[in-house]
């Protein structure tokens, strides 16, 4: 898909308390702004959704302005159905911020699943990849899914680069356009403790996720 | 990592910034010299900011001073002791806090900050995302008298509040800055301007009649009051807050702060690209003659805000005041509840203006309704380790899952004792409203009554219904959990902290105010809690058990820590596991003591817990409490240095 410096990107991160989900939605601005691109908004959670609980932001940017102000971005919440990207952390996290979706949307996946109280405590059911993956397809043909959990722990022995390796699976979707690999390596080293880890975290993320969307 | 935030130094230059930064820039910007509040979601990270500058850059600690105070009210009337010096005062609240702080503030309005000025920033929250409920405390700026500004952007925050105290500086009056959660942690655009310098020290000129707002001077100062919202309300139009964006329909629209950005998303969406907005910047008061002129020449005009009609209703006395014929509608399509969304905008205004909404919103919606019933809740919960969590599982226990027994809870990380599975708490009011309410149950019911506070909380206002606790003896057993955090709104570095490091302790209040019944536990240490709750639930009068653990989270990372640092140092250190083998499939661990960190799956073809050894913090309460004795213990390398949690 082609876009035109005018239109309007908009990605919905959802994930769990703890992941990284703010720290991806900084990552993002921050490099779209090195890209000098002309509005910026984003909107995140801070506070109760903390605990344990599920947490979204939206972030959105529009490289060149419209003359016309009421043609621009003006809100940092994404219209329901306007989502061109979706990263996710946690699998059934996309399901419930589906509403932001449609046929445009591309979803990349972290496989890795964080059951909440109620599903360890077998009160609820869980549903499987299998059935998130076919109700996502509803929306559109663009799933990804990919193991972010397995190959941080693989890779640097914890957990902490999941959200730079889907990071990466995102920017090889191209729905983040007008910014480029070296804007966010620039951010990750002016605002990351660990840059060199998350340096390459995100190239980890991208080689993989350009792998599973040559092949699906 | 950068040492120092440069967006809180630059002079010059554009930032992306969140809109509480943008607020806390604005204040450098208008020369800061005081800034005291109690923490609150969405206005928290205000005093986070100001804390990270005046450690990154400690030669600002010669003008700013920055408190975390005890409570909304004192941090309110400690801004205007502040302003009454002479300096420029900041009073970050949410939206609940400022009930707390309306005592002092509706005083200080009449009185006015001068010869300083005092901003107040009231973080509302339509869709309660980080709040016990979502009032509309717009009706205070009407009530008490602040002049209120609603940013949409960053930007706005920004220069909103610089405005603000020149404003509150110039009309002696107490300003306010009317943030949202959206608002507050949306990140956009801001163009710096040269940070100034505040005020170092001022004195305080006696002036009997300005500062005793009491008869005879409590009229005038009321007459005062009003001469000042008068003389602001005439000069709004010079201000430039508001703006219109022109169109040529007849049906016009008034709105402000975050709606603004959705209405005009959504007016693009249905090609409603002639439609005249008035965006206000100032919602409190309002200029009769800009508002006038806007809706004279509409045949409606379309009032869009969240929560109850605030502006509807102003504006509708303006227009019947002035004789004005324009139908005024607001509410009459909006909700008054809840958070608004480009979506929900659209749909109402394509009813307005009779235009189909866009069929791939309708699309989105419909087929997400399709299969939501699938997806599994997720609802906020105690994390693993939880002091609180293992209390409520003794008190489950010890009750018989609350048989004939009232739980009265209260605001703290505690307050989501009512979701599943626990669901240990009946009610909720406010900041120590929980043990009030136990004071007054307890004589008209014969139930057990058992009411919550946490040690923040305690210092808050937990200390007066003690006291009454005590001086009635009241038929309640209250459990204080002493955790040594504000740990709900992100183990600030406030009052607490230095209370504790000077030796505060609440076992000391507790017996030199008379406590009756008092017991110190530990909730790691279950069998023994269950043993004391039943003990006090035996005894009549006032029971109070504190819970002396430190929270979970602040003890997981210290722990980590010395773990790594010795580690560095080359030395091993004694590793704890907890694992399951023989498990029964009671559930005792995962639904009564619903620890996160504990899950079904299935080893060899038979259902068993399991343990999540990536999120256990080693509390090793659910080994305590296992009824099959299936969770076991192990060490390994035991000769090693053991690092326990360490004591509060």
């Amino acid at each position: 898909m082609k876009f035109s410096e005018t239109d309007i990107i908009n990605t919905v991160i959802a994930g769990t308390a703890g992941q990284g989900v703010i720290t991806l939605k900084r990552l993002i601005e921050f490099a779209a702004q090195k890209a000098n691109v002309d509005i910026i908004l984003g909107s995140e959670m801070h506070g109760l959704a903390q605990r344990e609980g599920a947490i979204t932001s939206h972030t959105r940017y529009q490289k060149k302005a419209f003359n016309d102000p009421r043609k621009n971005l003006q809100s940092p919440l994404i219209c329901y159905g306007d989502a061109d990207l979706f990263i996710c952390l946690e699998p059934v996290e996309t399901l419930r911020r589906g509403v932001f979706a449609s046929h445009k949307t591309s979803f990349v996946i972290n496989k890795r699943t964080i059951p909440g109280v109620m599903i360890t405590a077998d009160l609820e059911e869980y549903p499987s990849l299998e059935k998130i993956k076919e109700i996502l397809h509803g929306y559109s043909e663009q799933v990804y899914m990919m193991n972010a959990t397995e190959l941080s722990l693989n890779h640097f022995n914890q957990n902490q680069q999941v959200n730079l390796i889907m990071l990466g699976f995102a920017i090889a979707t191209g729905k983040l356009p007008f910014i480029e690999l070296e804007h966010y390596e620039e951010v990750i080293k002016e605002w990351l403790r660990n840059p060199d880890y998350n340096i390459k975290a995100l190239h980890i993320g991208l080689e993989e996720g350009q792998k599973i969307i040559k092949n699906s | 990592m950068p040492n120092k935030d440069n967006r809180f130094i630059n002079q010059e230059g554009k930032v992306l910034m969140l809109g509480n930064e943008a607020v806390v820039r604005g204040c450098l910007e208008a020369g800061i010299g005081y800034v005291a509040q109690y923490p609150g979601t969405p206005t928290s990270d205000i005093g986070e900011t100001f804390q990270k500058i005046l450690r990154e850059q400690p030669d600002l600690r010669e003008y700013l001073v920055h408190h975390w105070a005890i409570n909304e009210a004192v941090a309110s009337s400690e801004c205007a002791g502040a302003a009454w010096t002479g300096c420029r005062a900041l009073n970050p609240m949410k939206h609940v806090g400022l009930n707390v702080a309306s005592d002092a503030l509706s005083v200080i309005a009449l009185n006015g900050p001068n010869p300083g000025a005092m901003v107040i920033v009231v973080g509302a929250d339509p869709g309660s995302l980080g709040s016990h409920q979502e009032q509309n405390e717009r009706f205070y700026t009407w009530m008490l008298h602040f002049p209120c500004f609603e940013p949409h952007t960053p930007q706005e925050c920004k220069d909103f509040t610089k405005l603000a105290f020149e404003l509150s500086e110039k009309y002696d009056t107490v300003f306010e800055i009317r943030t949202s959660t959206r608002s507050a942690h949306s990140r956009g655009f801001v163009e710096l301007e040269p940070i100034k310098k505040g005020k170092v020290k001022g004195q305080f000129e006696r002036n009997i009649p300005k500062y005793n707002s009491l008869p005879p001077y409590a009229i005038n100062n009321h007459i005062r009051l009003y001469e000042r919202i008068e003389k602001i309300r005439e000069n709004i139009p010079e201000l430039g807050i508001n703006r219109i964006i022109s169109g040529s329909n007849k049906i016009g629209i008034i709105t402000s702060g975050m709606p603004f950005g959705y209405t005009m998303e959504a007016l693009n969406q249905l090609n409603l690209n002639d439609v005249p907005v008035l965006k206000l910047g100032m919602i409190y008061p309002l200029n009769y003659g800009e508002i006038t002129n806007f809706i004279k020449n509409l045949d409606t005009v379309v009032i869009i805000e969240e929560l109850e009609p605030f502006l509807e209703v102003k504006i509708g006395e303006i227009a019947q005041k002035e004789g004005i014929q324009t139908k005024i509608i607001g509410k009459k399509y909006f909700p008054k509840h809840n958070e608004f969304s480009t979506g929900l905008i659209a749909t109402n205004l394509a009813k307005i203006f009779d235009k189909t909404p866009r069929i791939e919103m309708n699309n989105a919606i419909e087929y997400f309704n399709s299969y939501k019933e699938i997806i599994p809740s997720r609802f906020p919960t105690f994390c693993a380790g939880c002091p609180e969590r293992a209390t409520l599982y003794a008190i489950l226990k010890a009750t018989n899952h609350l048989e004939n027994t009232v739980v009265c809870g209260d605001i703290g990380c505690f307050v989501m004792s009512f979701f599943p599975p626990q669901e240990s708490s009946d009610l909720i009011i406010c900041m120590s409203g929980g043990l009030s309410a136990a004071i007054g149950m307890s004589t008209k019911t014969d139930q057990k009554v058992v009411a919550f506070i946490g040690d923040s909380t305690f210092l808050h206002t937990g200390m007066a219904p003690l006291a009454e606790a005590v001086g009635y003896n009241s038929n309640v057993l209250l459990f204080i959990f002493e955790n040594s955090w504000t740990a709900m709104t992100g183990h600030q570095d406030d009052v607490l902290r230095f209370l504790i490091n000077q030796g505060f302790s609440i076992e000391k209040i507790c017996k030199s105010i008379g406590v009756p019944w008092l017991h110190v536990e530990d909730s790691y240490n279950p069998k023994h809690l269950i043993s004391s709750i039943e003990e006090a639930l035996e005894e009549k009068g006032l029971k109070v058990i504190i819970i002396r653990r430190e929270c979970a989270l602040q003890a997981h990372r210290w722990r980590m820590q010395q773990i790594r640092k010795i580690e560095v140092e080359g030395k091993k250190v004694q590793r704890t596991y907890y694992h399951i083998t023989g498990c029964q499939m009671c559930y005792e661990c995962a639904r009564i003591l619903s620890c996160p960190a504990i899950r079904k799956t299935e080893e060899d073809g038979y259902e068993t817990m399991k343990i999540d050894d990536d999120r256990c913090v080693r509390c090793g309460v659910c080994y305590e409490i296992c009824p099959n004795t299936a969770i076991h213990k192990s060490i390994i390398d035991a000769l090693e240095v053991e690092v326990p949690f360490r004591e509060i």
